[in-house]
């Protein structure tokens, strides 16, 4: 596995951007970046060196977990790191009801006038996931194994 | 059930009754238990979301964390609800739930978990680490890799490397290195499945003594290889899904006779058999008792077995 630690000027910029997004304004982890511009965040207690070490030792799959897409203009939390971040978001909140969030979880696209850019969504207490509007409407980024497949009830 | 494995089970089970009560409830499925994932819910927010549309308990006082849907399901019905797709719980059988337990992990300690997916039991020590210190998680195969990444992230796992080796060339590459000593390991080994069998009925198919033996030699290798990994001080626990003695207390036995390792006793939130210390003519350390046997009967779970040591000077 090759790896690339994120130098501090990278992890700097990398926040100054989640808090212009969602109101970011720390990120606790060792960060990564592995293919297609995926960044990986370690909470674990290995140094650098010892990481480095074990990937000499053995096939070093993971490390981690994947917590931002960076592929596009602007950084993408993943559905699994909003639940992480969910104290820390503040910014591009949009509540949504029980019938939009029956349709998001299933992958549709919802009809929601936002402003252009990346979106949280939020049913009652829960952060259910992130899209992006177009300004008419939120395209849906469920993982599509993630994605529920029954029907509405 | 296949006759010889049947005569195996009414002589681990010598009380007919006892052994009725068991061929009774191994074709009853299991019950319906899930494990609040406390990296991304609180207890008691999870409990009052779920009590909203199921029937929701939590049986053992000292571990809230344990939930029982204590209803019937519709098939499928625990894995499409909202919490479950935001990894608010992961659907885990309760004796599964033990290797874990045994471990006790904390903070900050260095874990290893040998033989890791599908990642029930690694998000499970995670969960009690609060995503601090290290677990590696090791597996051979890459789609079960793939499986345990899965799992480890949708329950926010932030604290895991996973690697893809062999436990035996895993264990071997790190002992010969300079890489940190485990405070703690756990091998749940590759078995037979024997208490598999409410979940997984295909288990009395493919029951085969051979398997016992071929299992039972390569559990030992991966005891032994684990040890030399282990910090002076540290705890291994040794957990199968099976009732054979062969891949049970053969091994535990196997590890008190070959290295410095003490058994400790364990409290476990179910009700356990000890170890036996004898079985078809051979005779095993006699604190192998300290293990502890899980039978679907006692506790209407899946059938489980856990030993847990502590490595009293460090194995070269």
């Amino acid at each position: 596995m090759k790896l690339h630690f994120l130098k501090s000027k990278e992890k700097r910029n990398l926040i100054e951007e989640l808090e212009k997004i969602y109101g970011i304004t720390e990120l606790p982890y060792l960060l990564l970046e592995t293919g297609k511009q995926k960044i990986r965040g370690f909470s674990g207690h290995l140094s650098k060196e010892e990481i480095v070490q074990l990937t000499r030792l053995t096939n070093v799959e993971i490390i981690g977990a994947y917590l931002i897409n960076k592929k596009d203009e602007e950084a993408r939390i993943s559905f699994d790191a909003i639940q992480l971040f969910k104290e820390k978001i503040t910014k591009n909140i949009i509540e949504i009801n029980n019938q939009q969030l029956q349709l998001w979880l299933r992958g549709y696209d919802l009809e929601i006038r936002a402003p252009r850019g990346i979106i949280i969504l939020k049913h009652q207490e829960d952060f259910v996931g992130i899209g992006k509007s177009n300004t008419e409407k939120i395209f849906n980024y469920v993982p599509k194994e993630r994605k529920l497949k029954t029907k509405i009830s | 059930m296949k006759p010889l494995f049947k005569q195996r089970m009414e002589t681990l089970l010598p009380d007919k009754e006892d052994f009725e009560k068991y061929n009774k409830i191994i074709h009853i499925g299991p019950e319906s238990f899930i494990r609040c994932n406390t990296i991304k819910i609180p207890i008691e927010k999870l409990l009052s979301k779920l009590k909203k549309k199921w029937n929701v308990v939590q049986p053992f006082s000292n571990y809230p964390e344990i939930m029982l849907v204590n209803q019937n399901l519709e098939p499928g019905e625990l894995g499409n609800s909202l919490e479950h797709t935001l990894g608010y719980y992961y659907i885990q059988e309760i004796s599964s739930m033990l290797p874990p337990l045994a471990l006790d992990p904390k903070p900050n300690e260095l874990i290893l978990d040998l033989c890791a997916s599908p990642g029930s039991k690694t998000s499970q020590i995670a969960m009690y680490m609060q995503n601090q210190g290290t677990i590696i998680a090791n597996d051979l195969n890459i789609g079960r890799i793939k499986i345990l990444s899965t799992n480890l992230e949708k329950c926010g796992v932030t604290n895991a490397i996973i690697t893809r080796k062999d436990a035996i060339g895993l264990c071997a590459s790190l002992s010969k290195s300079t890489f940190p000593k485990f405070d703690k390991i756990l091998v749940d080994a590759p078995c037979s499945g024997e208490g598999t069998l409410r979940s997984s009925p295909k288990t009395f198919l493919m029951w085969n003594p051979k398997l016992i033996k071929k299992f039972s030699r390569q559990q030992k290798t991966f005891v032994a290889f684990a040890l030399k990994c282990l910090k002076k001080g540290g705890t291994l626990v040794y957990s199968t899904c099976t009732h054979a003695p062969e891949e049970n207390e053969e091994v535990v036995d196997f590890a008190l006779k070959n290295f410095p390792v003490k058994i400790e006793k364990i409290s476990l939130p179910l009700k356990t058999r000890q170890g036996i210390t004898s079985w078809n003519n051979k005779s095993y350390h006699n604190d192998v008792k300290h293990s502890c046997r899980i039978y679907p009967q006692d506790n209407n779970s899946e059938g489980f077995f856990v030993a847990k040591m502590t490595l009293l000077e460090e194995v070269k």
